[in-house]
């Protein structure tokens, strides 16, 4: 079955009462969702931790969506929680390979860009970005991301910080 | 996390109990509930100030009045909303409140600085330092109130919701305490009462985030 707003929102209600079956194919078809979410912006290596984390937040925040608003945009939200909580965490890597498969349903193009990971990083001054993107999401040294974009490393280190903090500020803005 | 994320979701799935969604209307409910404490703790254990029928025909006190209880209303809205996430969700209205309460304040200032002899006599520290414990003290009941919602919830800003619930107890805890409070002029509502609100946005920043982290 397609990921669709609409399957995914009855399958939720359903799972608010308590319909096991449907809550099953909802984290499944969660899962699949999450993977290409977070496809671009996750190093592999964190990509099953933090799908395994977004469901488990879902679990336990069950009760907070709204049968009268949309879906996705409630699992979004949850998701980009995480991820900024991640980002927090992780400052090294060994990986740096991406997935090359990470597409959205056509008929949700306009809704996947607007709760997007891309569209959240795209409000971040491009310096803090670019080192919140070297260090933590390429897995550069704090030292290679200053050498590669002519920062000192004070700087890549407060522009971390501050890009973090803002995109903590920004979570639920599309 | 090792396990598999297939055994993580069969887990989930056999811990699956029903769950009542949470609703605005019960968020609200929790906020009028402790507004109305605030203001039953003010009739019962502070007493209403005598003069309060013509305190009711003063402007400053209205005005005053008016503005912390809509700061109080637009933050409590606020801080419901934010315990269920939602890409898409701003939740600015309560800036708009406390920008037009923040005119207390400035004008507070302007007057002591055209007056200060009489006005600021008026204002004396102690009972101004009086207005702001009650009312922080009153706070603590919104405060309490909204945390447990927020607990109950999944707010994504943590820090943003422990500032507006601040702002939300202050706004509730100094509008009760208005009742009690005799003073009706400017400086001292301006400068005390907003002070109230400030420290519990401060409180509320530093404390409410650690609480409602999930």
């Amino acid at each position: 079955m397609k990921a669709d707003e609409v399957s995914l929102s009855r399958l939720m209600t359903m799972a608010q009462g308590g319909d096991r079956q449907a809550y099953g194919t909802l984290l499944t078809e969660c899962q699949r969702w999450l993977r290409s979410y977070f496809g671009r912006r996750v190093p592999p290596a964190v990509l099953d931790d933090l799908v395994q984390e977004t469901l488990l937040a879902l679990h336990q925040k069950l009760a907070t969506w709204d049968a009268t608003r949309p879906f996705l945009p409630w699992l979004a939200a949850i998701a980009r929680y995480r991820w900024v909580d991640q980002l927090r965490r992780i400052y090294r890597r060994q990986e740096s390979e991406l997935p090359e498969t990470l597409t959205s349903p056509d008929e949700e193009e306009a809704v996947a860009a607007r709760i997007s990971l891309e569209s959240l990083f795209s409000r971040l001054p491009r310096r803090q970005a670019r080192a919140i993107e070297l260090v933590k999401i390429e897995g550069l040294s704090v030292a290679e991301a200053a050498e590669l974009t002519g920062q000192s490393e004070s700087l890549i280190k407060v522009n971390i910080h501050r890009g973090v903090r803002k995109l903590t500020a920004m979570i639920e803005k599309a | 996390m090792t396990q598999s994320t297939d055994s993580l979701i069969a887990q989930l799935v056999d811990g699956l109990e029903p769950v009542r969604p949470m609703r605005a209307s019960e968020g609200f409910a929790v906020a009028f509930a402790a507004l109305g404490l605030s203001l039953a703790a003010v009739v019962l254990i502070a007493d209403v100030r005598p003069d309060v029928i013509s305190a009711l025909q003063q402007p400053v006190f209205l005005l005053s009045a008016g503005l912390f209880l809509l700061l109080g209303l637009a933050s409590s809205a606020a801080v419901v909303a934010m315990a269920r996430p939602q890409v898409g969700s701003e939740h600015s209205g309560w800036i708009w409140a406390a920008a037009m309460a923040a005119l207390l304040p400035v004008a507070a200032v302007i007057v002591a600085l055209a007056d200060t002899s009489a006005v600021l006599a008026r204002s004396a520290a102690i009972s101004g330092s009086d207005c702001l414990l009650a009312a922080s003290g009153l706070g603590l009941l919104t405060f309490a109130a909204l945390t447990w919602w927020l607990r109950r919830g999944a707010p994504t800003s943590p820090d943003r919701a422990g500032l507006v619930t601040g702002i939300a107890a202050g706004s509730f805890g100094i509008f009760a305490y208005s009742f009690n409070c005799t003073y009706s002029d400017i400086v001292h509502i301006g400068l005390w009462h907003s002070a109230a609100v400030a420290t519990c946005a401060m409180i509320g920043r530093l404390v409410v985030p650690h609480l409602i982290r999930w």
